[in-house]
């Protein structure tokens, strides 16, 4: 027990602490760093790319929650039965969760190529030329693009704590609402859902920790451009900390993201601590 | 089971790094590693061809040679240099400004020693070179080669709508209005790295408020507000309201950008002369060719953008005394002339006969040379910061040219921020 302590005490607690140690003062990362108290956490405030990041990260949030989740949910109510060749349309969904962030970002990046990339190849074949997009160079709708790749394993990684949350329903409770004449909507609402409350905790948690903790997408796709209209804060962190040099604000950046992150943690936590339901 | 299968384990790792550390005895005396950007095939490619010649040579040493992209390389640099285990001998680098930053923070070895026998600085590169490689009187910075920049154009679309190469302002915008007439995007870009529109701002101010200015406006020390630098978007903002500029190409790099000048879809790109490192189809390369960016006010004196590449020792380097022989060798006429010629770069050493360049090269040669002023290029002329936030603004202005009066404000503010 002892091991595990020190070992998360170096790599995990230690380098939180000397991030908010670093976020009161300025340092370029290579020479010592200067106390300033609470002068990056000024400009942050005033900082108008701190507000862009902000805000498209609870677009991130929001639209994570609303699509995904539901998206998951009912992908895993529809496969979790035995039909043939359902295995191979849940590997299918399931595939693109296998592969990293950077190599969806790249495939993505191709898709919505703006004169060569499929979407606006077929929209143009269908003689719908009025709705091509420059789908990453738009400022206005360059965030909803990445949106949307994120979603894609997003919806996959539901899908599958909700199969293995419905896989956990006793089918007696099952067979029992079918004796007592509940319709199928009545067992989805009163039954299943009351029952799949672990897992669907889980999946909001998870869910919201991706969607503000976002980077790979942002970076790869746009580096938060076209100037800084889909930058998140972590990818602002990255760019302040490791190409402007600016370790100090990069690691308020970080503090601040960290605190957000950490009161979605505790609503989680609150949840869990919670009776759970009986039957 | 378990406890025989970990002892395997181990002594296979431990077998395996004694093999390992016995080899590297085995080998080379001298060892020099080299960490580089330069991942385009190309130049990867000749830098390979030099390491291999100075071994040739040098047969006791041992080269290697790590690279990284071009990107990743400038942020990765930072973990090397203060690290007294993880620094290479050798890395490529940035001439001026960007190379001080770290000389400043003592983090590179001087040079001083390398040049030979009662030689210095000076026999080897132009006396021009001592501003951008010498530091507090000290040389830490070897130049290898050097590019120019221009508006790269294919002559059969010049033929074909009998058009000549612009001198002024006003003959370009025409060149601009025939090309647009007959169908081709004036003017191609590839902006989603942000440099390409840090080339145009660096031109406009070079040619309507000098270089003399531009160089204040790098060091911080004259206001992005003002009269001067309002001019040089007004200018710009006349291009891209006569839609002279590729659509979307906040979406493209460089190379992608390029590809519509390749293809005949757009007539002009301002860019570095290592565009004709991305041309793969030797028919296009040869129909490749370049104009000076246009004078705008025949008052201002011509300045051009020259940017320098090259290396450093860190100051933590392994083995500083064999990267010192293998940086002499750097510095040599044959080997700069070895890798100026396969890559048409301009060499920075002077004893290089002009002559003996490629007839592109030569051009290039003479317009740097009827110059009165060089530049190195924006974010390796100013600090990083402003910089980054800088070429932001320049991309913001191009898809919005109505907001000369935000980007001026915006400008100013990071200014007083980076230089206070």
């Amino acid at each position: 027990m002892l091991i595990p302590v020190i070992l998360y005490g170096i790599w995990v607690i230690a380098p939180i602490f000397y991030t908010i140690f670093l976020s009161f003062t300025q340092w370029d990362g290579l020479t010592a760093p200067t106390f300033i108290g609470i002068g990056n956490y000024v400009d942050l405030l005033q900082d108008p790319i701190f507000y862009t990041a902000l805000f498209n990260n609870i677009k991130w949030l929001l639209i994570y929650v609303l699509v995904p989740l539901p998206l998951g949910l009912g992908f895993a109510m529809f496969f979790n039965r035995s039909l043939p060749g359902v295995k191979l349309f849940k590997t299918a969904i399931y595939l693109p969760l296998t592969l990293s962030f950077v190599v969806l970002s790249q495939i993505w990046t191709w898709i919505y190529q703006p004169k060569y990339g499929a979407i606006n190849v077929t929209l143009k074949a269908l003689g719908l030329e009025n709705l091509t997009v420059a789908w990453l160079s738009n400022s206005d709708v360059v965030t909803y693009s990445l949106i949307v790749v994120g979603c894609w394993p997003q919806t996959a990684y539901t899908m599958v704590l909700f199969l293995a949350g419905l896989q956990n329903i006793p089918t007696e409770v099952m067979e029992a609402a079918k004796v007592d004449g509940a319709n199928k909507w009545q067992t989805f609402w009163k039954i299943i859902l009351p029952l799949l409350r672990p897992a669907t905790i889980i999946a909001v948690a998870v869910t919201i920790i991706q969607s503000l903790r976002m980077f790979a997408i942002v970076n790869v796709m746009t580096r938060g451009g076209p100037f800084r209209s889909s930058e998140v804060l972590a990818n602002y962190m990255y760019v302040e900390g490791f190409k402007n040099y600016s370790m100090g604000y990069a690691s308020a950046l970080a503090v601040v993201l960290f605190l957000i992150i950490l009161l979605f943690v505790f609503i989680y936590l609150y949840q869990i601590f919670k009776t759970e339901v009986e039957y | 089971m378990k406890k025989i299968t970990g002892n395997l384990v181990v002594s296979i790792l431990i077998v395996s790094f004694l093999i390992g550390v016995s080899l590297v005895a085995i080998g080379a005396e001298k060892k020099v590693v080299i960490n580089s950007y330069m991942a385009d095939p190309a130049p990867k490619e000749t830098l390979k061809k030099l390491v291999d010649n100075f071994e040739e040579e040098y047969p006791d040493y041992e080269v290697t040679i790590n690279t990284y992209p071009h990107e990743d390389y400038k942020t990765l640099i930072r973990t090397w240099l203060p690290s007294k285990k993880a620094s290479p001998d050798i890395v490529t680098w940035f001439a001026g400004e960007r190379a001080n930053f770290f000389v400043e923070k003592g983090l590179i070895a001087p040079l001083d020693d390398i040049w030979g026998e009662g030689k210095g600085f000076e026999d080897y590169f132009p006396r021009a070179f001592k501003s951008i490689s010498q530091f507090e009187g000290k040389t830490y910075f070897l130049p290898q080669s050097w590019y120019w920049w221009g508006f790269w154009y294919r002559e059969s679309v010049f033929e074909e709508l009998n058009l000549t190469e612009p001198v002024t302002w006003n003959q370009f915008l025409n060149v601009c209005e025939k090309l647009k007439e007959n169908g081709y995007t004036p003017i191609t870009i590839g902006s989603k790295f942000r440099w390409t529109a840090a080339g145009w701002f660096d031109y406009l101010n070079l040619r309507l408020n000098g270089a003399d200015f531009h160089m204040k406006l790098m060091k911080g020390e004259a206001s992005y507000d003002t009269q001067k630098v309002r001019k040089v978007f007004e200018h710009w903002k006349q291009l891209l309201d006569r839609g002279y500029f590729i659509e979307n190409h906040t979406s493209y790099s460089w190379q992608e950008g390029a590809k519509f000048l390749f293809n005949k879809e757009a007539g002009m790109y301002l860019m570095g002369q290592f565009i004709q490192d991305v041309v793969s189809d030797e028919e296009i390369k040869d129909d490749l060719n370049f104009f000076r960016f246009p004078i705008m006010d025949a008052s201002v004196p011509i300045a051009e953008e020259t940017p320098t590449d090259g290396y450093m020792i860190p100051k933590n380097a392994p083995h500083p005394e064999a990267a010192k022989t293998f940086m002499h060798y750097l510095a040599t006429k044959q080997s700069q002339w070895f890798f100026a010629e396969e890559l048409n770069r301009i060499a920075a050493n002077k004893n290089i006969e002009p002559s003996k360049y490629d007839p592109m090269v030569q051009k290039g040669l003479r317009m740097i040379n009827r110059s009165d002023k060089v530049t190195q290029f924006y974010d390796r002329d100013t600090k990083p910061a402003m910089a980054d936030k800088a070429m932001d603004q320049f991309v913001k202005f191009m898809v919005n040219p109505g907001q000369i009066d935000q980007v001026l404000n915006a400008l100013e503010a990071q200014r007083e921020k980076t230089f206070e």
